[in-house]
């Protein structure tokens, strides 16, 4: 196995070490090397008919050198020696002339298992072994409601070797599948139009294309549409607000996830950096990162720093005992980093980032929890959201809803952001339901670079939120 | 930057997919090499150097198309790629509207690449003490980590970062088209983050990004920065209600944007925009006129050729409220059965405006000062928190911070505020817009004041 990686790019575990040691000539700390060469593939339909496509090749290694918490990275496109040998000295330069560091960056342990391995491996499927589950799909949608106009749907895979090599001598290897389709159906009703998408992602292999997949999406692209058309916008202002299960982990990706990334704590800019091992929501909460859960968009063997995944509690029965680590965090703060080292590819050096960030189940009864709010707002489908690292704003926009009245879900809602501060959200829990679900839709997260996450979520009753309206 | 080795790489390529047994071919050659140093509190954090060339094929196949990307330069293994695509391709749905533009549409004036000057060669002497000197001549951190607790706040963290790129791209096709691109970035970049005198956080960054590295202001960014930190302590919420707003002209462009999705015609065809059926007709308020200067010399954003080398102009995209252009490409042209403009916009400039009262930008300097006078009561937005704006309806909300300002003058920060409305509706209470965009912007949208907008708290 090894040897089939150190194949692929075309390297010796002497050249390896070669690098390594030009890399810390200057004298620093630690050094690590991230091989990558990824597959991209893309298949769109449009107007009834797979009109576009195509595949895309990326290539290369980063090299990075730490002295302290000083970063110096440089990469090549290719794995000719001399290349890769001028990227080290490039990197190296972070250690030249500056007496900081000393740090200790610490051995990890191996992992013991693959946590999304492929029956079927994209690159060995074609274009044309697509064509008439897309097709398929197209129609499944179409016949579902007579109003769509439109049926647009992406199918895309990508399957990426990854080998990384570090001065403590670890050598690490794996290969990452992940294939995405997502379907948007536009719906015309009188002078009306309205649009609704639907999107399944997962780590594994082609294995994913099939009817069960075809059914969940054609399903849910059509579900509440009729509710879409008569949404309004509610009387704007501060209100009771119920996250349904599921795509409402994007409260926590970003009211709390990304304040608990710890670079931004080891710098002192989140509002969280003074709260570690103190009370940030009520009793009985539990809030996770998790990258080991099986064939999860957020999950990997290894994060990107060549540590193994795990699943690591943020905040334990209400109280914050640990924040989001990379190498360099860890490090700092004198603890075993915690797989979070991610990065967007081999052109980018890894950074505290997010995987599956979720809320586990509470005891409390869903509808008894919507019965509870005598006004309020009901959310449960979302978009795009925002923090503000210091301040602790944060925004998520939903696209669906219903208003609460008199604890009944009354008329539904559209298009509205809700905005928020993380640690006053997270001490206005009131209750917690048993339902947690994850949401396996193509969330991507854009800390400078984009890396793909999940987040999940059960019902969960916040006290007060500012909801944007008319 | 590129060679004419690599630009006969870029014909290989075509010539090899001709062969193939493509009808049409187009490459797009890019080389690009960028170093950044990121100064966190006085001292060197972060050095990044990065060197990249891909190659990009638009292939025609029997009226299929395809779009394939590699940075596996060699000789042999492009052919491979070529070779493998063209199989791909020929798998694909046939769509006779797929072709490339007619060539007397391409441009003929972008032979070397510095025909618009924003390519600035001192870049290639530019050695890492330089790069390094000038990443540390924006830090201030020394001047703040103390004596500021008298004023209300004190200096948690100061990271900055001096980063420069230079771009090179070189498309060709296999009419004959051929259009290279050549552009440096020199961009400084400074936040701040502080606390007040009760623990609050506050953060407040500036930057700033010019071709030419002499243009590169050093002296500003930090205590711009700073000042946009310091400005917030303290804020309080409005209430809910409808308000005269101004957008301040660094975020302003944020509003403008769900204008020209709308406008391109990939999006009316798929009969994702709110802007169907609008061209010629006059739906935003007569004082709106937003052009696409897209041939300006030496300003960020200009270019001779679209991504498909058709030759841009400069043109109105809305004039005094009407809507004059929709962005299409040669193959929604071909599918609408319209006439081809260009592919998306290259640098939109929104004029001069006040209601009631033509403005000519060379005859008046309106300041944001001058729009919160003009307005006289409301909020000011100096930056956006998340939201969205629906595609199809028009529909918006938004986070957004700012200050509430009364008599034209600042009152208070205000902040956890939303914007919610339709944003047609919002471009028909345009009450002004100002002159005062910044000249190193590419999107050249000045402060813009707008009536009623309705704001929740």
């Amino acid at each position: 196995m090894k040897n089939n990686y150190l194949n692929i790019f075309k390297v010796t575990e002497t050249q390896l070490q070669t690098l390594v040691g030009t890399a810390l000539a200057h004298g620093g700390d630690y050094c690590d090397l991230y091989f990558e060469h990824t597959t991209f593939f893309n298949l769109l339909l449009k107007d009834g008919v797979v009109s576009s496509g195509g595949f895309h090749t990326d290539f290369g290694v980063g090299i990075r050198v730490l002295k302290g918490e000083k970063t110096g990275y440089a990469y090549s496109e290719n794995t000719e020696m001399a290349d890769m040998l001028a990227a080290a000295k490039a990197a190296s330069a972070i250690a030249s002339g500056t007496a900081a560091g000393g740090r200790t960056y610490m051995k990890v342990g191996d992992t013991m298992s693959d946590l999304y391995p492929m029956k079927e491996n994209w690159r060995d499927r074609s274009a044309d072994t697509f064509l008439p589950f897309m097709q398929e799909l197209e129609t499944a949608v179409s016949s579902r409601d007579r109003r769509i106009v439109k049926v647009i749907i992406r199918l895309s895979d990508s399957v990426s070797d990854v080998m990384m090599y570090n001065s403590l001598g670890e050598l690490t290897y794996e290969t990452r599948p992940m294939g995405s389709v997502t379907v948007t159906a536009v719906f015309q009703q009188g002078n009306k139009t309205e649009n609704k998408s639907a999107s399944r992602s997962f780590r594994m292999g082609a294995e994913l294309i099939g009817p069960e997949l075809m059914k969940e999406l054609a399903d849910e692209v059509v579900s509440g549409i009729d509710e879409r058309f008569d949404a309004i916008r509610p009387k704007g202002g501060q209100m009771s607000v119920v996250m349904g299960a599921g795509a409402s982990g994007i409260l926590l990706h970003e009211a709390m996830g990304h304040a608990f990334e710890a670079d931004f704590n080891r710098k002192g800019q989140s509002i969280f950096s003074d709260k570690m091992g103190k009370r940030v929501c009520p009793e009985g909460v539990d809030i996770i990162d998790d990258g080991t859960i099986a064939f999860n968009r957020g999950s990997g063997n290894y994060d990107d720093e060549g540590v193994p995944g795990e699943k690591t509690y943020m905040v334990k029965d209400g109280i914050l005992c640990s924040y989001l680590h990379d190498r360099i965090s860890a490090s700092w703060y004198g603890v075993a980093p915690t797989g979070n080292g991610r990065r967007e590819n081999f052109r980018y050096n890894p950074i505290p980032r997010m995987r599956a960030t979720y809320m586990e189940s509470g005891d409390a009864d869903p509808e008894g929890i919507i019965a509870s709010v005598r006004n309020g707002i009901y959310v449960n489908e979302f978009s795009n959201g925002q923090v503000k690292i210091g301040e602790g704003d944060f925004t998520f926009f939903v696209k669906s809803g219903h208003l609460i009245e008199n604890g009944r879900l009354t008329a539904p809602v559209k298009d509205i952001n809700i905005i928020g501060n993380g640690p006053h959200a997270l001490t206005d829990i009131v209750a917690v339901g048993n339902d947690l679900k994850i949401d396996n839709g193509t969330w991507t997260c854009g800390k400078d670079q984009s890396v793909p996450v999940s987040c999940g979520m059960p019902t969960v009753l916040i006290s007060s939120l500012t909801v944007g309206g008319e | 930057m590129i060679t004419t080795e690599e630009k006969n790489i870029a014909k290989h390529c075509i010539s090899h997919a001709l062969s193939c047994g493509a009808d049409g071919v187009r490459a797009y050659l890019n080389k690009c090499v960028s170093d950044s140093y990121t100064i966190l509190n006085g001292e060197l954090d972060k050095v990044t150097h990065s060197a990249d060339r891909s190659i990009y094929l638009y292939l025609f196949v029997n009226g299929r198309y395809g779009t394939f990307s590699t940075n596996r330069l060699e000789e042999k293994e492009l052919e491979d790629f070529v070779g493998k695509a063209i199989v791909m391709v020929r798998m694909l749905g046939e769509d006779a509207c797929r072709q490339l533009p007619s060539p007397e549409r391409t441009a003929r004036d972008a032979v070397t690449g510095l025909e618009l000057g924003l390519y600035d060669a001192s870049h290639e002497s530019m050695d890492a003490d330089t790069m390094l000197a000038n990443a540390m001549k924006l830090s201030i951190y020394d001047r703040l980590i103390s004596g500021n607790e008298a004023k209300g706040y004190s200096l948690i963290s100061e990271e900055c970062e001096y980063s420069r790129t230079a771009d090179d791209s070189y498309t060709v096709d296999s009419q004959g088209f051929e259009g290279r691109h050549m552009e440096t970035t020199f961009g400084v970049f400074s936040e701040m983050t502080i606390k007040d005198t009760d623990g609050n956080k506050y953060s407040g960054y500036w930057w700033q990004s010019v071709p030419k590295a002499a243009d590169t202001d050093f002296a500003e960014c930090g205590a711009k920065a700073l000042e946009r930190a310091v400005s917030q302590i303290g804020p309080k919420k409005r209430r809910s209600g409808r308000y005269r707003m101004i957008v301040d002209t660094n975020v302003a462009s944020r509003l403008v944007s769900p204008l020209l999705t709308a406008l391109n015609a990939t999006s009316i065809q798929q009969k994702m925009s709110f802007l169907e059926d609008s061209e010629g007709k006059k739906v935003f308020s007569e004082g709106m006129t937003l052009m696409d200067l897209a041939r300006t010399p030496g300003k960020n954003g200009s270019r001779l050729f679209d991504t498909e080398g058709v030759a841009t102009k400069d043109s109105a995209i809305i004039e005094n409220g009407v809507v004059r252009q929709y962005f299409v490409n040669t193959y929604m042209a071909l599918k609408m059965g319209v006439e081809p403009t260009v592919e998306d916009v290259s640098r939109p400039c929104l004029m001069p405006y006040i209601k009631g009262e033509r403005l000519q930008s060379a005859e008046k300097e309106v300041s944001l000062k001058d729009l919160m006078k003009l307005a006289g009561n409301g909020i000011l937005v100096s930056g956006f928190n998340g939201g969205n704006c629906n595609p199809v309806t028009g529909d918006f909300s938004f986070g957004i911070e700012g200050f509430a300002f009364s008599k034209g003058r600042i009152t208070h920060p205000v902040r956890e505020m939303l914007i919610t409305g339709n944003i047609i509706e919002l471009w028909n209470n345009l009450l002004a817009a100002g002159t005062d965009a910044r000249e190193s912007a590419r999107w050249q949208i000045p402060s813009l004041a707008f009536d009623g907008v309705s704001f929740s708290a």
